[in-house]
């Protein structure tokens, strides 16, 4: 029963990043800053810190299959999240051992990852032809309120999940 | 060994995104299949979340406009008085209409059109790729390309279509494979012509480049509206007001800058817009 668990809260995760930019106030998403929601990100990070083991791979399995449907169901354009989510969870499930687990840590890697994530994506976006502005602009009004936002939001998720992941993992090994 | 390993994993990775980007960048018609069943499945999930997410945004958007609600009834009062006389007009003009219609035997415009309601259900949050996605498919009768207008005046047109979500490129979105032919209203069939070109992201607004011009210039304020010359879009949809006239850098055309009517991040309640009269296979997108 417990492995049906994380695919499903992904896929919940996936469809509310649909209605995030709703949440907000309008007035908020109608300036120049610019906030992308990456809370399945957010959540593929406490997995690969919490559920997987030094050699198991789990999260990465999940970053292919959440990313691959982000990309189905809101950009139209396929491999680019996949891709993305796949590299900066590998890296940080490498990472992941340099330091103790706790909500530190994990804010730590979350910023690390969602930096690593926004460079490829929008990179990738650039190459492509799809954005087109000046890459300082870029830091400003994406980066650093994204960052802000998704930091939240995983402050939000750590105490919800953070021992729940520990637990499933520990029964899975039994 | 290991290393080697890890090195052929991230090419094969490398090679998989560079297939799929240039195939999902290919000038393609249709989804696939996969795909159709992916976004009806997310979409069936949206419906679900987005109905309560829907009702407490909007609950607070109530006490924003409470707090507005005495200006702008006196507003509206005033307005209402001017629009009896309006509407009266207007029946008139309808009927007339109909009758010279019904005179020389042609009952469909491009005008004419037939809508389609729908609710928005997502939007999607990569903020390069102003997309959002509708709860109507292909069993509704929602075709690609058609266009999608709110209350207050276009806001896009469909991008691609699966049995019970559509997703809508918003006018944001439109880059310069993507024009409409759009035109402002003057007496005596001096009305100018245009082609809406592309959004503008650091002045907000579209570019209308202007074919045709007529003897008058443009004021600002001016109502731009589609022409239905494209072959896709009916005629009259409200695109935006006139903000700005520049000319272009060769001083030979110029281009006016319009402001679209419908506000791009507060989106609800869609209508599609599906034209009665078939125009030409290729139409709007050249």
């Amino acid at each position: 029963m417990r492995h049906i668990f994380l695919p499903l809260i992904l896929l919940f995760l996936v469809v509310l990043e649909g209605v995030a930019l709703d949440i907000l106030p309008s007035s908020l998403i109608d300036g120049n800053i610019l906030i992308t929601p990456h809370w399945v990100l957010m959540f593929l990070v406490l997995i690969a810190m919490f559920y997987d083991s030094r050699n198991s791979y789990h999260s990465i399995i999940y970053a292919v299959f959440s990313g691959l449907l982000i990309d189905i169901a809101y950009t139209g354009i396929l491999g680019v999240y996949m891709f993305t989510y796949a590299v900066v969870i590998y890296i940080i499930h490498e990472l992941r051992n340099l330091l103790h687990s706790n909500i530190y840590s994990s804010l730590l890697f979350g910023i690390i990852g969602l930096t690593i994530a926004e460079l490829i994506i929008n990179l990738i976006y650039y190459v492509v032809g799809i954005m087109d502005s000046i890459w300082i602009d870029y830091l400003m009004e994406r980066l650093l309120p994204s960052i802000l936002a998704n930091s939240i939001f995983l402050l939000i998720i750590y105490p919800l999940f953070a021992k729940r992941l520990d637990k499933w993992k520990n029964s899975k090994i039994k | 060994m290991f290393r080697k390993k890890r090195l052929f994993t991230i090419l094969i990775g490398i090679i998989i995104l560079v297939v799929l980007i240039g195939y999902s960048l290919r000038d393609r018609t249709n989804l696939t299949t996969g795909e159709q069943f992916v976004s009806d499945i997310i979409g069936m999930v949206q419906n679900v979340i987005s109905t309560p997410v829907k009702y407490v945004t909007n609950i607070f958007e109530n006490i924003d406009d409470i707090r507005n609600t005495y200006d702008e009834n006196q507003l509206l009062r005033e307005k209402l008085a001017q629009y009896k006389g309006l509407i009266y007009e207007v029946q008139e003009l309808k009927e007339e209409n109909k009758e010279l219609r019904d005179i020389v035997d042609k009952a469909d415009t491009i005008r004419s059109y037939n809508p389609i309601h729908a609710t928005v259900t997502a939007r999607s949050p990569e903020r390069w790729i102003d997309q959002v996605t509708i709860n109507k498919g292909s069993l509704a009768g929602v075709k690609e390309n058609m266009a999608v207008i709110t209350a207050e005046g276009m806001v896009g047109k469909i991008q691609s279509v699966s049995k019970l979500t559509s997703t809508v490129q918003l006018l944001t979105g439109f880059d310069e494979f993507n024009r409409i032919s759009a035109t402002i209203s003057r007496k005596d069939g001096n009305d100018i012509f245009g082609l809406i070109e592309e959004y503008d992201e650091e002045t907000n607004s579209l570019f209308l480049r202007i074919i045709e011009e007529s003897d008058k210039d443009l004021k600002e304020g001016e109502l731009v509206v589609s022409s239905g010359m494209g072959g896709v879009f009916p005629a009259g949809l409200p695109i935006g007001t006139v903000k700005e006239v520049v000319p272009d850098q060769y001083g030979l055309t110029r281009t006016a800058l319009v402001e679209p009517a419908a506000n791009m991040y507060d989106i609800n309640n869609v209508i599609v817009v599906d034209r009665v009269l078939e125009g030409e296979e290729e139409g709007e997108e050249e």
